[in-house]
Formats: C-alpha cells, sequence, structure tokens
C-alpha cells in the first residue's frame, strides 16, 4: 500500500514538475521581451500563488473537463509551479549583462543563438533556485489532492486523521519530507554540474 | 448550478466561515510574529552567531513537512477545535517570519553598524534604531509569506474540526456541490490575496527611503 502511495507521490510530482518546466521556462524567457506582458504574468503568477491549495483542487473539480482526480491535480500543480519558477526564469534571464550580450552581437550571434548560448546558461543558477523551490513546494501540495481522488502518500495522513491512527499519520508526513529532500539533493547535485564554472553563486 | 444551494453556502454559511478563518489568521500570525522576531533577533547576536546557522538550517528542512502532515499531527496531542488549529498555523507562520527576520538582520551591512557604533550609540540602540528599521522589509515580506501560506493551510483545519473556509470546501467535496465549492474557495482565495495586497502596500510604505528598489 505505501509503495503504490509513494509510487502515486512520485509520479504526480514528477508530470507536474516536467510540465511546468516544459510550459514556464518558455513564458519565463518570451516575458523578458515584453515589459508590459511581464507584469502582466508575473502578476497573474503571484495571484494564483496565493490562492489556498485546497481551494484551487477544489476549484478544478468543478471544471467538467477535469473532474475528480489527476488531471484536476497536474492542473492546479502546474499552475501553481508558475510563480517560483517563470519569475525565476524572467529575472535571471532579465538580469545577464547587457554588455555580455552586445559582444554575443558583435561577434554576430543572432538572437537565438544568444539565448541558448548566452542568456539561459547564465541564468541557471537563479532558474534553478526557483525549480528547487517548485518541487519541493509540489511535492508537499500534491498531499492536498488526495481529497480530490489522488492515492498518494497524503492518503496516509488523511486515512491516519480519521482512523486516529498516529502511526499512519507520520509515515506519510515523514516519507513525503523524505521526498522533497531527496529531490531537493539531487537538482542541487544536478545543479553543481550544470551550472557555469565562475558562476557559483553562493546560496543563502 | 442550484441558486438555493449558493444562498445556503453564501448567507447562512460563510458569513461565520469567514469570521472564523480571519480570526483565525489574526491570531496565529500575532503569536507567530511574537515569538519568530525575538527568537531572530536573539540568534542574530554575537553570542549565538554559530546557533543562528544551525537554527536556519533546521528551519529549512521543517518546511519541507508538508501543512497538512503538521494539521494532521496536532491532532492526537491537542484534541480537536480552534485551539489544535491555531498552535498547528503558529508552527507554520514561525519559519518563514523567523528565516526572514536572520537574514534581513545578517543582511544589515556591518559598515553602517560599525558607523552607529562610532557614534557613540549602544547596542541596544542600534538594534532599534539601525537594524531592526533597515532588516523590517524583509522581515515584512516574511511576514507576508506566512499570512499567505496559512490562510492556505487554515482552509485543511476543516478536517480537525478547527472550522474556517474549509467548512464550505469540506462539505462540497463530500456531497460534490459544486456551489459549496466555489464560494468556500473563492472567499478563501480573496481572503489571502486582499491580506497580500495590503502587507505588500504596507512593506511599500515602511520602507525607509533609499532602500527602496
Amino acid at each position: 500500500m505505501i509503495m503504490e502511495y509513494t509510487e502515486n507521490h512520485f509520479s504526480l510530482v514528477l508530470a507536474a514538475v516536467i510540465i511546468s518546466l516544459l510550459l514556464w521556462v518558455p513564458v519565463g524567457v518570451l516575458i523578458t521581451r515584453n515589459e508590459k506582458l511581464a507584469s502582466m504574468v508575473l502578476n497573474i503568477a503571484n495571484t494564483i500563488f496565493c490562492i489556498p491549495s485546497l481551494s484551487l483542487f477544489a476549484v478544478m473539480v468543478t471544471i467538467p473537463a477535469l473532474g475528480l482526480g489527476r488531471r484536476s491535480a497536474l492542473v492546479a500543480l502546474v499552475l501553481y509551479s508558475m510563480m517560483p519558477l517563470g519569475r525565476n526564469v524572467y529575472q535571471g534571464v532579465k538580469v545577464v549583462d547587457k554588455s555580455v550580450i552586445e559582444a554575443a552581437r558583435g561577434m554576430g550571434m543572432n538572437s537565438w543563438r544568444i539565448l541558448w548560448e548566452i542568456q539561459l546558461p547564465l541564468a541557471t543558477p537563479v532558474i534553478f533556485a526557483g525549480f528547487r523551490i517548485a518541487v519541493v513546494m509540489t511535492t508537499g501540495i500534491a498531499a492536498i489532492a488526495t481529497y480530490i481522488g489522488e492515492r498518494n502518500l497524503g492518503r496516509l495522513i488523511a486515512e491516519g486523521l480519521t482512523r486516529f491512527n498516529i502511526e499512519m499519520i507520520v509515515s506519510g508526513a515523514l516519507l513525503i519530507a523524505l521526498i522533497a529532500i531527496a529531490l531537493d539533493t539531487v537538482l542541487g547535485i544536478i545543479e553543481k554540474q550544470i551550472v557555469p564554472k565562475g558562476l557559483k553563486v553562493r546560496r543563502s | 448550478m442550484d441558486w438555493m444551494r449558493v444562498k445556503q453556502a453564501l448567507l447562512e454559511r460563510a458569513p461565520e466561515a469567514l469570521g472564523v478563518h480571519i480570526v483565525m489568521v489574526l491570531v496565529t500570525i500575532s503569536i507567530a510574529i511574537a515569538i519568530s522576531v525575538p527568537l531572530g533577533v536573539l540568534l542574530t547576536r554575537p553570542k549565538y552567531k554559530n546557533l543562528g546557522v544551525v537554527v536556519l538550517n533546521i528551519l529549512n528542512l521543517l518546511q519541507t513537512i508538508p501543512g497538512l502532515a503538521i494539521i494532521a499531527l496536532t491532532m492526537p496531542f491537542l484534541g480537536l477545535g480552534l485551539k489544535p488549529t491555531i498552535f498547528a498555523l503558529t508552527v507554520q507562520g514561525l519559519l518563514p517570519i523567523a528565516r526572514n527576520t536572520i537574514a534581513g538582520l545578517y543582511g544589515v551591512s556591518p559598515d553602517v553598524k560599525e558607523a552607529a557604533l562610532g557614534m557613540g550609540m549602544s547596542h541596544k540602540k542600534i538594534l532599534y534604531e539601525v537594524e531592526l528599521p533597515l532588516a523590517m522589509p524583509i522581515i515584512l515580506a516574511g511576514v507576508r509569506t506566512a499570512t499567505v501560506y496559512v490562510v492556505s493551510v487554515g482552509t485543511l483545519a476543516a478536517y480537525i474540526g478547527g472550522g474556517g473556509l474549509g467548512d464550505l470546501i469540506v462539505t462540497g467535496l463530500a456531497m460534490f456541490w459544486p456551489e459549496f465549492l466555489i464560494v468556500g474557495a473563492g472567499l478563501g482565495a480573496i481572503l489571502a490575496i486582499s491580506l497580500d495586497r495590503l502587507l505588500a502596500y504596507v512593506e511599500y510604505r515602511i520602507t525607509p527611503p533609499g532602500l527602496g528598489t
């Protein structure tokens, strides 16, 4: 049972994180080109982030196309990631030194290559910081999706709650925390490999 | 949409639920500030400098425990109702505020502190007139994060009998009444967003001139 719950939890988080990456990184890059659009998108992201998680899940359930279950959970989790991920991609790309970009242009790079070879690599520390926050957050919020029919580790906590079973609650909580810490650690290691040398930002 | 049910949710259930939720959040945040700001100040004093880093790491780790788990874990020890809810939410609210207090106080440039010392200020005066005002925007940002978080986790309080807007959502989910879901969720979202905006405004006003970005 615990295996099944862990697996479900993990796959939900993984799917949400992958979709968020595919969606919000391009959006974050795109809005660096247009200041007005950027403030609009970031405001929306901020607002969504404020919505209580149980509320967002509940609202998703009432949309007929989503209904109870995984699709609602996924949409809600992806929407939550918009804030940490989109904002950090935007800021990361935005703060790349103008003179570096000009130098690249002077070397004859077009904007596409500048984006891929200069801006994104230089923005990786900031993007990764947002990505890690998004992953840890998604792992925690995914537990609440149990109330809309997702059979994951949140179910352990919810069932422990109705049965007055402390062991179930504790094991659910610990497993979720462990997954979050493990994912964060793995991402930290990947970050070390990916971030260009000489760009190592000291994390506070 | 059943208008009778919308009316029932909005007029009969919502006012009390919203009131309980607001009281819950205000009490929690006040307690959390009262505990974590002094704690943060204490941990940044030179005497406890090493402890500060340790506590910061522990707080970071604690943050990964999901809100649902903390709510659920208080129940076996403190029972059901509003009091255990407030306790659980306070634990949640402590972390962002304490973390930001420590980060904000660490962020005050040592040059400024030295200048204040050179002007003959006592350590206490430096804390109240230099360090805390300079760290205030960051501390308030922590309060803001904590508030939004507490409103959010507060909706889960319904599962341990704490009442609040979660009650409406739980009823809605159990009976599958979308009207209850939308009213409960909508009010929760509005409450969180308006508190966030309010605190953003306070943060903007309280930032000392010359520190704004």
